[in-house]
């Protein structure tokens, strides 16, 4: 079965990972996604693989110079034949290059027109692009991993959190704008930016009336855990999370570390009590798990219904992309890439029971699609070779200089 | 109007990913409907709650009852999307799963947001946020000041797939206008986080691409400074558009070019870092912010997460909200984050007391006051 958007077209004028992200999610979803890159390629492609890899499969590509009157004019037939576009220019850029908003919907007057930025589409900073550690410092992430608060630095989270929080809002705002089109047959622009999407990571933080700012929960100054009871603790031979997060645990847990006597313990009497002796229970609980093997206390706790888990890495992808359960689940995929051989990727990021649809394609080539698209364009085989010789398209040769 | 005017959704989940998943629709029309047990669900208290349920009408029902289901079922009819986050096997145990509910009501998009994806031999036991993390590798995946594990802060698994769970939802919808049939959408935690690390879940047979690791630090770490009243800043990043000065020169330093910084002697190197550092310490942050923004380069102070309400590109959009919650009062909270040109959202409202709108709802059902009033005589509401 076809994925739930079988018959959308996407063509993705992005780069790096706020843009493209979005667009490979669409493609997922089973939308035709036509990456059209610049002929000297995405900025990402000659820097971490990994990286590129992670927001790009699903798409089929065009290498096409938008600054030639026969690039821009290509572009504009793609746009003619598209459901949506989608990139991650900064302001003023799409509308210099011809593929802005107006240019697009007197192409296609019901076009859906999304743009990510770093801080929005209007105010005083909305001219300036940004990286993801600039969402991460203003959304009050950095400040919590540190803990700023318990005297350590600020601590960037090394994925692009960022990024992702500018890239799948824009997903969800194109299919709200999706389902209003086909109720009413309207297009229109729409935008999501890293700085807003952040904000939803903390939009938990509130202020009272007079500014009072809501509780949260505090990371500890040595980054182990949110409290003595949700922490992870080093056994004899690795890390244990335990989460010990309601009260039923509390008893159980003294019972499988032998301190039956802390249930009388006023220290330890309440949640708040604990909460408020953190530092002692915690000191206790770390003394105790180093006594024993991650398994056993793993085996121990569950047996008494106690939650644990054994922290593992993720080396070379044998925790997630190598168990056949979620293989077969689909939440992991295989295909061949033409340069890396075979690829095993991350699968279903959501499971649909009707449509599930089924990720086939490797991130593309810089312009490994650029014949076909434009054969579908019906551009005949001399001017496709005639515009390739002049540098208006691309697509690879022997001289191909990505890894990827 | 609003896009998702008419859509309804029935809403009984808790925790972080169903509730602020569901509220980027409710911002922008859907009707979203909280069913609740009577008294309320056990998080709803929590300081968190009061944003991710905002923007909906609560009703109490007791699912444990015959004529709770037999209310709820009923409620499914006029609904488009139901919403739920509990453990595996409790939909089931009220007769309230996909599959009891899929023959009466083909046209439901149904979306589970469990912690582990139903099927795994894991499926069953607890998900709670920190332990996903645990079984995903993601303890290990920042590097910090000491060698080891790092706990994160931020529920990433729930983030990420609250994030999903928006997508998951409309797609069905969208889906449903072709097929005329709704269908069972799955976003689990463990989902949320391949979502969030895409760029790590990639492997050939190289061996699997990761981010590098080095330690200390990574490079964007590298360009987190003190400032002045030991006030944090995030600089240097690149602002997408050409710099009109240097960083070096706005913080008069010498302006050295990466290839002659990597070609120094690392004590050489590491002086040139010490004397940025002594630089930025004496620096007032907000000024040197606004410099470097006039140069047209990157830089955002790191603030707590109550002090951003003061940043000015979220005045500017109105993303900051004023919400007079029932319990707490007046609050400040972070309104609508995606900006639709046409049809805008809008939050509409606290987080309901638990309730607030049953009998209205079950008025629209066609119960008159007498039936209301024997319906939570026996507890069922």
């Amino acid at each position: 079965m076809p994925g739930p958007l079988e018959g959308i077209r996407v063509l993705d004028f992005g780069q790096f990972l706020a843009g493209p992200f979005g667009p490979m999610l669409l493609a997922d979803l089973g939308a035709d996604v036509i990456k059209v890159e610049p002929t000297q390629g995405d900025g990402m492609r000659g820097s971490v693989v990994g990286s590129f890899m992670g927001c790009q499969r699903g798409k089929r590509d065009i290498a096409v110079d938008l600054k030639r009157p026969e690039g821009l004019r290509i572009a504009h037939e793609l746009v003619a034949t598209a459901d949506i576009v989608h990139h991650n220019m900064t302001l003023g850029t799409a509308d210099r290059l011809g593929i802005g908003y107006e240019h697009c919907k007197a192409i296609r007057p019901d076009i859906l027109y999304c743009n990510t930025f770093m801080y929005g589409a209007q105010g005083p900073l909305a001219h300036l692009g940004g990286l993801d550690p600039l969402a991460q410092a203003a959304a009050g992430l950095e400040w919590e991993q540190g803990p700023v608060a318990a005297g350590n630095p600020p601590l960037w989270n090394r994925y692009g959190h960022g990024d992702v929080a500018a890239a799948m809002p824009s997903v969800t705002a194109l299919l709200i704008a999706l389902f209003h089109r086909n109720r009413t047959g309207e297009g229109q622009s729409m935008w999501a930016s890293l700085f807003h999407g952040s904000m939803l990571y903390t939009a938990d933080s509130w202020l009272g009336a007079d500014g009072t700012p809501s509780p949260r929960p505090s990371l500890d100054r040595e980054q182990l855990g949110l409290g003595a009871l949700n922490r992870l603790y080093e056994t004899q031979d690795g890390w244990l999370q335990l989460a010990a997060v309601r009260e039923e645990h509390w008893a159980a847990l003294c019972r499988v570390i032998r301190r039956e006597e802390f249930l009388e313990d006023p220290r330890f009497g309440t949640p708040a009590d604990r909460e408020k002796h953190r530092g002692e229970l915690t000191g206790v609980l770390a003394e105790a798990f180093l006594g024993d093997l991650s398994t056993n206390w793993r085996r121990a706790l569950r047996a008494a219904g106690v939650p644990s888990e054994i922290s593992v890495g993720t080396c070379d992808g044998e925790t997630i992309l190598f168990d056949d359960e979620l293989e077969r689940l689909g939440l992991v995929t295989e295909y061949e890439h033409p340069l890396l051989g075979r690829v095993r990727q991350f699968g279903n990021l959501i499971t649909f029971s009707d449509t599930p649809g089924k990720q086939e394609r490797a991130a593309p080539m810089l312009g490994q699609h650029t014949r076909e698209i434009l054969a579908e364009l019906h551009y005949d085989e001399a001017t496709i070779d005639d515009y390739r010789a002049r540098g208006i398209v691309a697509w690879p040769d022997q001289d191909y200089r990505y890894s990827v | 109007m609003q896009a998702l005017d008419g859509v309804r959704i029935l809403d009984l989940s808790g925790g972080i990913a169903g509730p602020l998943g569901v509220l980027q629709l409710a911002e922008h029309g859907a009707d979203v409907v909280k069913v609740e047990p009577p008294g309320g669900r056990a998080d709803r208290g929590s300081p968190a709650s009061r944003v991710y349920n905002r923007s909906r009408r609560s009703i109490t029902l007791n699912l444990k009852d015959a004529n709770g289901v037999a209310l709820f079922r009923e409620l499914c009819a006029t609904a488009d999307v139901v919403v739920e986050a509990f453990a595996p096997g409790t939909m089931a145990r009220m007769g309230l799963d996909y599959e009891s509910l899929r023959e009466e009501f083909p046209h439901l998009v149904y979306c589970s947001v469990p912690a582990w994806p139903s099927g795994v031999r894991y499926e069953d036991l607890p998900g709670y946020e920190s332990l996903v993390h645990a079984r995903t590798g993601q303890h290990w995946e920042n590097t910090s000041f000491r060698p080891g594990p790092v706990f994160l802060h931020s529920p990433v698994a729930s983030m990420g797939a609250m994030l999903l769970v928006p997508i998951g939802i409309m797609s069905a919808l969208v889906s449903r206008e072709q097929t005329k049939r709704g269908q069972h959408v799955e976003v689990s935690l463990l989902q949320g986080v391949l979502s969030l690390t895409t760029q790590n879940w990639n492997w050939t047979d190289r061996g699997q691409f990761q981010l590098p690791k080095t330690s200390p630090p990574g490079v964007h770490q590298a360009s987190v400074y003190e400032c002045a009243n030991g006030e944090w800043i995030h600089a240097a990043t690149t602002a997408g558009i050409a710099p009109t000065r240097s960083e070096a020169s706005i913080l008069g330093i010498e302006d050295l070019p990466f290839p002659t910084l990597m070609s120094m002697t690392p004590e050489a190197r590491g002086e040139y870092q010490a004397s940025k550092r002594e630089a930025f310490r004496r620096w007032d942050r907000t000024k040197l912010i606004e410099e470097l923004h006039a140069a047209g380069l990157g830089a955002e102070a790191i603030v707590a997460p109550h002090e951003r309400f003061d940043h000015p590109q979220l005045r500017a959009t109105g993303s900051v909200v004023k919400v007079v919650d029932p319990v707490v009062g007046p609050t400040t909270q972070v309104g609508v984050t995606i900006f639709l040109g046409t049809t805008p959202g809008e939050v509409k409202g606290p987080q309901p007391l638990a309730g607030a709108h049953t009998d209205e709802v079950l008025r629209s059902l066609g119960r008159d006051d007498t039936e209301i009033a024997t319906l939570r005589a026996r507890g069922v509401i």
